[in-house]
């Protein structure tokens, strides 16, 4: 009986590890290099593009991508803190000051993005597929180091392109806890506790880094993530807009909104006698 | 001298960059402010022109000059910017494409949009919401990220619940659905004045406090005329001072009764 | 000291070097035209002034006094052309002065060409002049590099060939004053539309043995229609954060002051402005 039983039935998880084919599949789910994407007829496509929209190196170019940012997560006692601004700008021109840089991979998953925009845009958003194409096939939620690995194969395969992106995933997961991960597009994956990507890292990192405790309250993780961007916003040119606040908790994420770092600022100045470098006095 | 402060930052100079790319230098030549540029393969034309789009509460318009340049000298004095796209079947909700830049990568982009969406409603009996195609057109530039549309793109529509819809997108497919954007060679000179009449930046409620307290001046739905004659403003204004603006001004009005368009004329210097 | 400052040369080749832009001069991406009729000499330009695809200025002047009877339109450099002919000028009211005689157009045009020839076409100057004086009417185009050309109608600047274009098809000998001007003013149109460096409006300069007439602003045929909607703020939409008065008695700190006493204040000039 329990023959003929194990003979019409599969364990109930017998997906659980990564079989071979299993992973075929993942493989084969990804684009092919060439052949889903157009490639210009030239013998260095990568050189091309580059001479094409790299205003870093050619501020001529005449294709500009937006880029810029700053955006930062960290990890305390009450979760993990995502933050960024909302500035998208192309060569010196600002392109968006309302751009979501936090991108809802699903209820418990965020990434966030910095470098090339449509990059961050398209690549995060295959990420949510197949991160839900491994929770339909494993009946379970992808664990954030699973997914970031997902991440990071994808972009290392593009390695030498083009692409530019440097993101983080932020997440909540039973068996890991909250966890944070930084994938960029040289292939780089690490695991951390506290990270600040973009133009505007280092401006965020010095506040950050000074103020972070791992017992701080959520109220005061929030104050810091947000804190932590304003200075950004206020020092480097290529960040600004708004302060885009989320606290990933245990049971998935809270949005914190999407604040004018205007008012924020002359607040902070005004009420808490920070920046006081600013002046409004004539003289 | 002001200009020496215009360029993108200077390499070696404070920056960021997740590639450290070294610029490929050339002894210092007339032309040839950084290095890497002689490449043989130059597939791309910038036709000039400009485009602009502003949605509203139940509507939403696409704008765009219709000359095409090349250099300095004027192509055609009418080559529509402005892309109907998906047919006009009477259940079809009306979408509109712009595209500014490369003319020949946009009508690739708007034909291949149209294709699709046409292609969506033949294949599933139902018509393709503004939100899915928004999407669409996103993919579809991505698709040639490694050898990229050269254009600047705005769709326009309504959404399910019929307000305007507008999406603006960055030439590799980056988008976002805005209340107003300007696309194109007058992009620069149009959009602060759209920041500022659409979005009320830089305006406070006269009276409502002293200095700081000053409230901003809150945004609300324009209504259609309003819209219209800042759209005319904007492009009468752009063409006295961008040399590649001019011609004629093409509006397509989006409503739920569909697709009106308006053609008027524009300086011709 | 006498010329050019070249100091900065070194300097500024560095920056350029190290990927800083040069600073962009202001150019008249132009249309210029001149023409010979009997008795005289017309010369046309219009009045677009541009920075890369930027309108610097809708209605700037390129035509430039020599002498009483000699005037230049140029093309190219603005800054260049406005101080290769106002430097000409100034030499030739001199050289005037030492002879005793009324400036030719030839010496003009040497001058010129001398001066451009040296700076190997690092002044971009590019000229057409034209005048009446006692050996007879001359018209001239001067290349930054220092070449020269004779002819009986001329066409320089971008839009050169839209209006070379009206002058191939409707010159002929033997044109009288009204038909000169008229067939001038129809090339800087033909420039003004088909050119995108040029537009705006027609200026005309008319020299005769008698007298030079400057037709300033002589067609407007792109002049800005009213403004659909009115963009004047109401008091107090921008925020005041901080306010400081002068008195009138203390402006002496801050700028030199001179008193004019009751003497009624003369306008010199009354500046263009949009009244819209």
């Amino acid at each position: 009986m329990d023959a003929l039983v194990a003979q019409y039935s599969r364990p109930a998880f017998a997906d659980e590890a990564a079989v071979s084919d299993d992973q075929l599949e993942l493989a084969q789910s990804m684009p092919p290099l060439s052949l889903k994407f157009a490639l210009p007829p030239v013998a260095q496509p990568s050189s091309w593009l580059r001479s094409m929209t790299d205003d870093y190196s050619n501020p001529n170019c005449p294709i500009k991508i937006a880029h810029g940012t700053t955006t930062l997560a960290f990890r305390f006692q009450g979760g993990i803190i995502v933050a960024t601004d909302s500035r998208a700008t192309a060569g010196n021109w600002i392109a968006s000051q309302t751009v979501k840089k936090v991108i809802e991979i699903n209820k418990c998953l965020l990434g966030t993005m910095a470098g090339g925009a449509a990059d961050c845009q398209y690549w995060l958003a295959y990420l949510g597929m197949q991160c839900r194409l491994h929770e339909l096939r494993h009946k379970r939620r992808i664990s954030v180091a699973a997914a970031s690995k997902i991440l990071a194969n994808l972009v290392y395969s593009y390695k030498g392109m083009g692409l530019s992106m440097g993101t983080m995933c932020a997440g909540v997961t039973p068996q890991e806890g909250p966890a944070l991960y930084y994938i960029d597009s040289d292939g780089t994956r690490l695991a951390g506790n506290l990270f600040c990507v973009g133009s505007g890292q280092t401006f965020a990192y010095g506040v950050l880094d000074a103020e972070y405790r791992y017992d701080l309250t959520d109220q005061e993780a929030l104050e810091l993530g947000s804190r932590s961007i304003l200075a950004a916003t206020h020092r480097d040119a290529f960040s600004g807009g708004f302060i885009n606040l989320y606290h990933v908790k245990e049971d998935g994420w809270v949005k914190h909104g999407f604040n004018d770092t205007n008012p924020i600022f002359w607040r902070t100045k005004l009420e808490k006698g920070e920046f006081s470098n600013v002046t409004a006095d004539i003289e | 001298m002001g200009s020496i402060f215009q360029g993108a930052p200077i390499p070696e100079g404070p920056g960021y960059s997740f590639r450290e790319t070294p610029a490929v230098r050339q002894a210092p030549g007339p032309s040839s402010a950084a290095g890497e540029r002689q490449h043989g393969f130059y597939p791309y034309t910038d036709n000039g022109g400009s485009t602009l789009g502003i949605s509203g509460a139940d509507f939403a318009i696409l704008a765009g000059d219709t000359r095409s340049t090349s250099g300095y000298n004027i192509n055609t004095r009418y080559a529509p910017k402005l892309y109907k796209i998906g047919g006009d079947a009477p259940d079809t909700p009306p979408i509109a494409l712009s595209v500014v830049g490369f003319a020949a990568d946009g009508a690739a982009l708007a034909e291949r949009l149209d294709t699709i969406v046409k292609m969506y409603r033949y294949q599933h009996g139902k018509p393709m919401g503004v939100a899915a195609c928004a999407q669409r057109l996103s993919h579809l530039l991505y698709m040639k990220r490694f050898f990229p549309f050269y254009v600047a793109a705005i769709l326009a529509g309504l959404d399910e619940s019929g307000r305007g819809a507008l999406y603006s997108y960055d030439p590799v497919g980056s988008y976002e659905r805005e209340q107003c954007r300007a696309g194109g060679a007058a992009a620069s000179l149009i959009m602060p004045f759209l920041d500022n009449q659409v979005n009320f930046k830089n305006q406070n409620v006269p009276g409502s406090g002293q200095g700081h307290a000053l409230e901003p001046r809150k945004p609300y739905d324009l209504p259609r005329g309003t819209v219209e004659e800042l759209v005319q403003d904007a492009f009468t204004s752009a063409v006295e001072r961008h040399i590649e603006v001019g011609d004629g001004l093409q509006m397509m009005i989006i409503t739920r009764d569909g697709i009106e368009e308006v053609y008027r004329d524009l300086k011709k210097d | 000291m006498v010329g050019f400052d070249f100091s900065n040369h070194d300097r500024n080749l560095a920056l350029h070097a190290k990927g800083v832009p040069l600073p962009k001069a202001t150019s008249t991406g132009t249309t210029i035209v001149g023409c010979i009729f009997d008795g005289g000499v017309v010369i046309a330009a219009d009045t677009r002034a541009t920075s890369g695809p930027i309108v610097a200025d809708k209605n700037c002047e390129k035509l430039h006094y020599i002498a009483p009877q000699i005037w230049c339109a140029g093309a190219g450099t603005a800054a260049d052309t406005e101080f290769t002919t106002a430097l000409i000028s100034s030499n030739l009211e001199l050289h005037a002065l030492s002879t005793g005689r009324k400036p030719r157009v030839v010496t003009c045009m040497t001058m010129l060409k001398q001066h451009l020839f040296r700076y190997q076409g690092y002044v971009g100057a590019y000229l057409v002049v034209a005048g009446c004086d006692p050996t007879g009417t001359h018209l001239f185009t001067v290349h930054a590099h220092g070449s020269t050309d004779k002819l009986p109608y001329v066409t320089m600047g971008s839009g050169s060939l839209a209006a070379m274009s009206v002058f191939e098809s409707q010159w002929k000998p033997q044109l009288t004053r009204d038909e000169a001007v008229k067939l001038c003013a129809d090339a800087i149109q033909s420039g003004i539309f088909n050119d995108l460096g040029s537009g705006s409006n027609v200026d005309v300069c008319v020299i005769t043995n008698e007298k030079a007439t400057l037709l300033r602003n002589y067609i407007t045929p792109n002049v800005r229609e009213e403004k659909l909607r009115d963009y004047r703020f109401p008091r107090g939409t921008t925020a005041v954060l901080n306010e400081k008065v002068i008195k009138r008695e203390d402006l002496s700190k801050y700028v030199t002051v001179h008193e004019i006493g009751d003497e009624q204040p003369t306008t010199a000039e009354t500046m263009d402005v949009d009244t819209t």
